[in-house]
């Protein structure tokens, strides 16, 4: 039988009614960078013995290998995590930290950061480890850390879709060709808002609303009933002939197992980065950092690499299978829509989708 | 034999009730049933209420007080067409679900059929089989590059035939896939109703459609109301297939908007959804009345009394091939055609669709992925638990409330009603409430699987409810009068009469409320922590990732233990004589 109330949660709530709120001391060591932090993160971890993860990785090639991994180096803490997609997270997450019941120490996913910290569940923290990231990767406040980046491009069937007719730039997806071929994912920040507000800083408002207006005669297909995986998997059926702005590796993952699919990127190319965050009232700030270092640290970003992910670190490579959709190998600009910016372009975003593509 | 039917009256047993005015009279029993629903339908209900009336804050806490969302789903150019689609979506389904369902029950309930038991088999197998992928084998088998659009252009040398991503699509996979349950709950409503009025009317000279028409349906027609009711809001508040067939072709009905308006701000935000949810529970509140208007001449129909019971089967003779040719087809239709596209789908690296050269493509990768270490071990006992525990919840709680409702104990109907509500809650909506709730409770119980147990149950509480009412409405109250005469309390009324009575109905309720709750994905998702995962929500990751052909694997493997557990299940009740 396992047990129906969870002896985690149980403690942890025991704990937060003798403790209303985690010392000062222990929220002092997120932002730390004394000389001796790593020697007290040891410490304080093996006190709190226990770190809980949310993300929206995938749990068998991503989670599990990286809270094995950090167990073995780290065996007095157990980690356990949670998997959901960003919209479920973001609720989650809201829901615990209103009621000051907080079981996440650290909250990683693609979307989570910016609307997380905007909406105040989170607390500034700091971690030696993004010193190896590019500039434009990293966040001087230090409210989020990146921890993988994705890049966004077009899926098309190879069977419906001939490889010298495929869309090649932004302006080929006019083509009245296509009428009724396209489809766009709805109702996630990297799916219509990520595409819109692509072309709008790409384009400028002004053309960029002359571009809606003509794509508007498309008909898109508005997919609001998965992930961007699943769309490719659509196209893969030959239900749909061409997915707009779906995760670029996803076809080449599935290319290479023979499925009738590839990824063309169009110019310039919009790049997430998947982010952490810490919670406000977070219960475990020493296992927490300990975590965060893992994950940016060479060690995690291999187990991400080898998930298929791609890597924030440039001196970890990602899989030689995917690389072709990495703007710098492909020879495409890229252009990099922080968290921050894509929260910023979010509700006017989905204004234009609602007053436009929206049937 | 003699079988009564009379007229409604009232009931010659006093029920122990407070002293109030006639007309607010309440049994104590009731009132304390009524307390339970309330503490368990509330919250919930008042968290909906709530955020439709108010302003959500970034940190999603309610900020001011508003009528906006209100005042937007009126003016909003897309609340008349999506409820106008909705009606047409639910009717569509239900007619559909309960017309094909009632046929089946028919001919399995009440005639000599060769090979009809295997037909709760059947209906249990497809029980068994996870929304999503049975949606999306259809979506496969009639979608723009399936079998049934290249035969079709073929034949008739267009390009396009069928486009299954509209209106129909939706109520023809929807009412298919309500098949099994609507046999289900039919069938337990026919086996408790006495075939000898059809047998008088068959030796009156009717033939046997007409005595089915004229005698059992009209008999079972305050069972059978309940019963489109509940297939009506099921198809209301659906979510897989208008998501997966109605979104991509642009076909918008309430639960689509609910999930999109939740969903468009990025950050949560439940006020529209609210305002959507509350509407509904109003347009569900109005049906509910009807049909136990309905039901208020329930006495009329009941049939199993004191003087002797034993359902009969009818002899269709020569016609009976004919009925087996049926059952087989339906029997492909709802259940071989997604167990068999999910099967093929199992072997596959990818996720393609049929064609010859996806035969030379087999392969165990799939099985060989999730026997590895995986969340599938990690979770079966968590889902077992979830399923037993809610269904052992669920079923005698329901059947108390049942049999009060039926004998019309004071102030019953209030429990009717109240334990219809959950069926409004979209699920998406219900598990933002109960997370809310939970998170939020001073009892340790956030994020654990008791959490999750408690939550549906107080979802699957309305189907309990309508199995339960539909087995009690029938028991005439002759026998429990005599054992009430004879000096026996209402307790041992209830378990030496009632109970056993039931207990065919009740079994048939625990199976299926087991099953629908270790399936459900939206409830549990938000519930669930690290350590208390269940089967579904793994499954839904599944698709989430794409890993579809693992999730088909995965679904093989389910339905296989599905079936199992219903085998047994059966065959434990048959050893007690119980007919299943």
């Amino acid at each position: 039988m396992p047990s129906l109330l969870n002896k985690t949660s149980a403690l942890a709530l025991a704990g937060a009614l003798l403790l209303s709120a985690p010392s000062a001391m222990a929220q002092e060591i997120l932002t730390s960078r004394a000389p001796d932090r790593d020697q007290q993160l040891l410490d304080g971890a093996k006190k709190e013995g226990q770190v809980v993860l949310y993300s929206a990785a995938i749990v068998n090639q991503a989670l599990r290998p990286m809270a094995e991994a950090f167990m073995k180096k780290y065996p007095f803490v157990k980690v356990t995590y949670w998997r959901a997609d960003t919209e479920e997270i973001i609720s989650k997450l809201s829901a615990e930290v209103r009621a000051k019941n907080v079981v996440a120490d650290l909250v990683e996913g693609t979307g989570v950061g910016e609307l997380a910290v905007e909406s105040g569940l989170t607390v500034p923290f700091t971690t030696p480890a993004t010193d190896a990231l590019p500039e434009m990767y990293r966040d001087p406040r230090g409210n989020w850390a990146s921890t993988r980046i994705s890049y966004f491009g077009l899926a098309y069937n190879t069977k419906l879709v001939p490889a010298d007719q495929v869309p090649k730039t932004y302006e080929d997806l006019l083509d009245p060709k296509w009428k009724g071929k396209l489809s766009w994912r709805i109702n996630t920040s990297s799916g219509t808002p990520l595409f819109i507000t692509t072309i709008r800083l790409t384009l400028g408002e002004d053309k960029a609303k002359e571009y809606f207006d003509k794509l508007a005669q498309q008909k898109i297909i508005n997919f609001g009933s998965g992930s961007a995986r699943t769309l490719v998997d659509r196209v893969i059926a030959g239900e749909i002939p061409i997915a707009l702005n779906i995760f670029a590796h996803h076809p080449l993952i599935s290319k290479a197992k023979g499925a009738p699919v590839n990824t063309q990127l169009l110019g310039p190319v919009p790049s997430t980065a998947g982010t952490m965050v810490v919670p406000k009232g977070v219960r475990h700030p020493y296992a927490a950092m300990l975590l965060a270092d893992f994950i940016i640290a060479k060690e995690g970003q291999s187990i991400f690499a080898k998930a298929e992910y791609f890597p924030v670190r440039p001196d970890v490579a990602p899989l030689e299978t995917l690389a072709p959709v990495v703007p710098k190998v492909a020879g495409v600009q890229e252009l990099f829509v922080s968290s921050e910016k894509l929260n910023r372009y979010y509700e006017s975003s989905q204004k234009i989708f609602e007053d436009k593509f929206r049937q | 034999m003699t079988t009564q039917i009379e007229e409604p009256r009232r009931p010659t047993l006093p029920w122990p009730a407070l002293r109030w005015p006639e007309n607010l009279r309440v049994s104590p029993l009731v009132l304390l049933l009524i307390a339970v629903l309330l503490i368990a339908v509330v919250p919930p209900a008042l968290f909906l209420i709530n955020a439709s009336l108010h302003e959500t804050l970034p940190d999603g806490a309610n900020g001011a007080f508003t009528w906006r969302f209100y005042q937007q789903l009126v003016s909003g150019r897309f609340f008349l067409p999506s409820l106008v689609n909705t009606m047409i979506y639910a009717c569509g389904s239900a007619v559909i679900a309960i017309s094909i369902g009632t046929v089946q029950a028919l001919i399995v309930e009440r005639t000599n059929t060769p090979g009809r038991k295997l037909a709760f088999l059947a209906a249990i197998i497809s029980l068994g089989v996870p929304h999503i992928l049975y949606t999306v084998a259809w979506l496969l088998l009639l979608g723009r590059s399936g079998p049934v659009n290249d035969l079709l252009s073929s034949l008739f040398n267009t390009t396009q035939a069928l486009d299954v991503y509209s209106l129909w699509g939706m109520m023809l996979i929807e009412g298919i896939g309500f098949v099994p349950l609507t046999f289900l709950l039919m069938s337990a409503v026919l086996r408790s109703t006495d075939a000898s009025f059809e047998e008088a009317a068959m030796m009156s000279g009717a033939s046997p459609v007409r005595a089915f028409a004229s005698v059992t349906l009209r008999m079972a027609l305050p069972a059978l109301a309940g019963l489109t009711l509940l297939i009506f809001v099921k198809a209301f508040e659906s979510f897989e297939v208008p998501a997966l067939v109605g979104l991509a072709g642009n076909v918008n009905v309430i639960t689509t908007m609910i999930y999109q308006s939740s969903r468009h701000a990025g950050s949560p935000n439940y006020g529209e959804a609210g305002a959507y949810s509350v509407c509904l529970i109003i347009i569900l509140l109005g049906l509910m009345f009807w049909q136990s208007q309905l039901s208020r001449h329930a006495k009329r129909y009941q049939t199993i009394t004191g003087k002797g019971f034993r359902p009969r089967v009818i002899d269709l003779g020569g016609w009976r091939y004919g009925a087996s040719a049926l059952l087989v087809g339906l029997f492909l239709m709802v259940t071989v055609i997604p167990v068999a596209m999910l099967a093929f789908t199992s072997f596959q690296p990818f996720y393609g669709g049929v064609s010859l050269e996806s035969f030379t493509r087999l392969s165990l990768e799939n099985y060989q992925a999730l026997l590895g270490p995986g969340s599938f071990r990690d979770s079966i006992l968590n889902t077992l638990t979830l399923g037993a525990m809610t269904a052992t919840l669920v079923v005698p709680f329901t059947a108390l409330c049942a049999w009060l409702v039926v004998r019309r104990a004071p102030g019953a109907w209030i429990i009717d009603q109240i334990a219809s509500v959950p069926l409004v809650f979209p699920a998406i909506i219900l598990s933002v409430a109960f997370l809310d709730v939970f998170v939020n409770s001073s009892l340790p119980l956030y994020g654990t699987l008791l959490s999750v147990i408690l939550a549906s149950s107080v979802r699957y509480l309305p189907y309990g409810m309508r199995y339960a009412v539909a087995g009690a409405m029938q028991v005439h109250t002759d026998l429990e009068e005599a054992a009430t005469i004879s000096g026996a309390s209402r307790a041992r009324v209830f378990f030496k009469i009632l109970a056993p009575l039931l207990a065919a109905t009740l079994i048939s309720s625990w199976l299926l409320i087991f099953l629908l709750s270790v399936q459900a994905v939206s409830l549990p998702l938000l519930l669930v922590g690290p350590g208390s995962e269940v089967m579904a929500v793994t499954l839904f990751e599944l698709w989430q990732n794409g890993q579809v052909t693992e999730l088909a694997a995965m679904g093989v493997l389910w339905i296989a233990l599905m079936t199992c557990v219903s085998v047994m299940f059966h065959m434990l009740t048959r050893r007690h004589q119980l007919s299943v």
